[in-house]
């Protein structure tokens, strides 16, 4: 049974629809992916490997440390690029571990709480601290 | 070169192992191309088991494990191949008719959108090298790397303290990364994002042939234009999240299924054992990319199963229909085992409590809220028009469209492979409505934050299928 003429026009039809409407897309597609700064700067590696490179030649290659970082809104990405960045360590959010990361990437150096001491300031907010009443045990 | 090798090695253990459940038929370039497709995920997959398999018990022997893998392979393909005769391949059952004008302009609208997508996946992936999005670096990067930074204390990174990375989630992606690490010898971020891009494109590549192979050029060149062009597809196939690599896999099993409900009559049983075979072992490999993918593979079975239970006496006796079930579903059955056997030990000797189930009396309370019944149909429907970020017309309208005009007359569905992929389909967004009730997490947040990625899963194997339905019109020269 052939193809009627009017369902081949149709289904035709219905192709070159089909067809325009995909390249308008694949057309923005092309543009927004050629136009400069479309995409946001990648910043995971400056916030991530980069910045705790040095701290991680100060650190043991497994085990749990703490973390102590900034409050508001990139308290949550800047923890878990401490946790990205320092694998296979395992990063706990909490001071109650012998050694504590302290990552502070945009305000002044905080007061330190009073169970934790200073071992090393690396530059840039990372600091590398001990809690005093973990060390012993 | 090491990389190579490591590429090399998942690829040729993919095609071995698909090269032993394929019948015996006739070559040509749309079964090339399926099975190559096809062995790039499978190798994936079988190579990130292995080696997952491998840290379990024999530490970082990676180089053993995958030479052991490909000579059980080989056996496994000359052992499947004394078994099977050749059979004859079936005619394609109808394409989508066009006069050959219109040629041109499918072939030229194809190499636009597949030079468009290759070219904004590629773009992305040089912008974003550690992935686009939280969950790629927090989640399955870090999993990564913990498998192989992590020497042995690698198991560390499943741990309590840091519930956030979801340690119960699924391996697939993050062991074939850290097996690719492994012959490089560092961690580079390039692994997950090409890894990535091969997902996309073998999903684009498998939809494409497999239709040009079981329909015709012209319903193999529009699904590849409608997958190719869908903006959101390209960007998650770049992001090294795992929604584009599941939707691969649930692809796959779906083509696989329709490719081994072939021949059963005419060429007898055990030609179609093999396809499902692949088919069990491909939704394994979907539940080892995401917990989704568990879904998927329960949906599966459970679809199959109703299939053959609701076929009339008077169509097919009951012993034979009990005979065909326990001829399809027991090596779709045999063929999950391995990969499922991996995830149970995953998950009882690994992986911490999954976070979306809460006390019972909660979900209950949850259950009995029809405002959250509500909340979801709205969005599933509002998802449904607003899904791939298509420009000006969305992909689905589109779809719908070339449905109301290419309409043949009898609509129905009969084929029982198309009446079990629609079930499958159905089930899985049923099942994900149902996790969506009980989320413990805001409703509203959660379904903003991943109903489009969940569709997207169900995205390529969707396209697929449609195409398959609305190609099936021209007259049928019946089987041989």
């Amino acid at each position: 049974m052939p193809v009627s003429s009017a369902r081949l026009t149709r289904t035709e039809a219905a192709i070159v629809i089909l067809i325009v409407g995909s390249l308008l897309s694949s057309v923005r597609m092309t543009f927004k992916a050629s136009r400069p700064g479309h995409s946001e700067p990648d910043v995971i590696a400056e916030r991530s490997d980069e910045r705790f490179a040095r701290l991680k030649t100060r650190l043991p290659a497994q085990g749990i440390v703490g973390y102590i970082g900034e409050a508001g809104d990139s308290a949550t990405p800047d923890y878990y690029l401490t946790q990205y960045a320092l694998a296979p360590l395992v990063v706990d959010d909490s001071t109650d571990h012998a050694l504590v990361v302290g990552n502070f990437p945009s305000s002044q150096l905080p007061k330190i709480p009073q169970n934790l001491r200073l071992v090393d300031d690396l530059g840039d907010g990372v600091l590398l601290l001990a809690n005093a009443s973990k060390e012993a045990k | 070169m090491a990389i190579a090798l490591a590429a090399v090695v998942s690829l040729v253990s993919g095609y071995v192992l698909v090269a032993a459940g394929w019948p015996r038929s006739h070559a040509s370039l749309s079964v090339w191309l399926m099975k190559l497709s096809l062995a790039a995920g499978f190798g994936l997959g079988t190579s990130s088991a292995a080696y997952f398999a491998g840290r379990m018990v024999a530490g970082d022997h990676f180089l053993a494990i995958d030479l052991f893998l490909l000579t059980a392979l080989v056996v496994l393909y000359i052992l499947a191949r004394r078994r099977t005769g050749p059979t004859a391949s079936p005619d394609p059952v109808g394409d989508i008719a066009a006069s050959p004008g219109l040629s041109p302009l499918l072939i030229g609208s194809f190499v636009i959108a597949i030079a468009a997508a290759l070219y904004d996946t590629v773009a992305r992936a040089l912008a974003h090298p550690h992935g686009d999005g939280w969950d790629a670096f927090a989640i399955w990067n870090l999993h990564a790397r913990f498998l192989f930074r992590g020497g042995s204390h690698w198991r560390d990174g499943f741990n309590a303290l840091i519930p956030w990375s979801h340690p119960d989630y699924p391996l697939l992606v993050p062991a074939a990364t850290a097996r690719f690490w492994s012959y490089l010898g560092h961690d580079s971020p390039a692994v997950p994002a090409i890894i990535g891009l091969v997902c996309t494109f073998s999903a684009v590549t498998l939809s494409m042939s497999s239709l040009w192979y079981l329909r015709g050029r012209n319903a193999s060149l529009l699904a590849g234009i409608t997958l190719s062009a869908t903006p959101f597809f390209a960007q998650q196939g770049a992001a090294q999240y795992e929604d584009v690599p599941l939707s691969f896999f649930i692809l796959a099993t779906i083509v696989l299924l329709h490719f081994g409900f072939q021949h059963p009559s005419e060429s007898g049983p055990r030609h179609s054992r093999g396809p499902w075979a692949l088919a069990g072992l491909s939704a394994s490999f979907a539940a080892w990319t995401k917990n989704e993918g568990l879904l998927f593979l329960i949906a599966m079975f459970a679809a199959y199963a109703w299939v053959f239970r609701r076929t009339k006496e008077s169509e097919v006796e009951s012993s034979t229909r009990t005979q065909r079930s326990r001829d399809l579903l027991i090596p779709a059955l045999l063929g999950a085992s391995p990969i499922l056997a991996v995830i149970a030990w995953f998950k009882h000797s690994l992986a911490t409590a999954g976070d979306l189930f809460s006390s019972s009396a909660v979900i209950l309370e949850k259950v009995l809220t029809p405002s959250r019944y509500w909340a979801i149909v709205r969005r599933y429907f509002r998802e449904f028009f607003r899904f791939g970020d298509w420009w000006i017309i969305p992909g689905t309208v589109l779809l719908i469209q070339f449905y109301l005009l290419a309409q043949r007359r009898d609509r129905s569905l009969r084929h029982p492979a198309q009446i079990a992929s629609i079930a499958i389909l159905a089930l899985t967004l049923a099942g994900y409505f149902t996790i969506y009730l009980i989320t413990p997490r805001d409703i509203y947040w959660h379904l903003r934050f991943s109903l489009n990625r969940l569709f997207l899963q169900l995205w390529p194997a969707s396209v697929f299928l449609f195409f398959l339905f609305v190609a099936r019109k021209s007259p049928l020269p019946s089987s041989k």
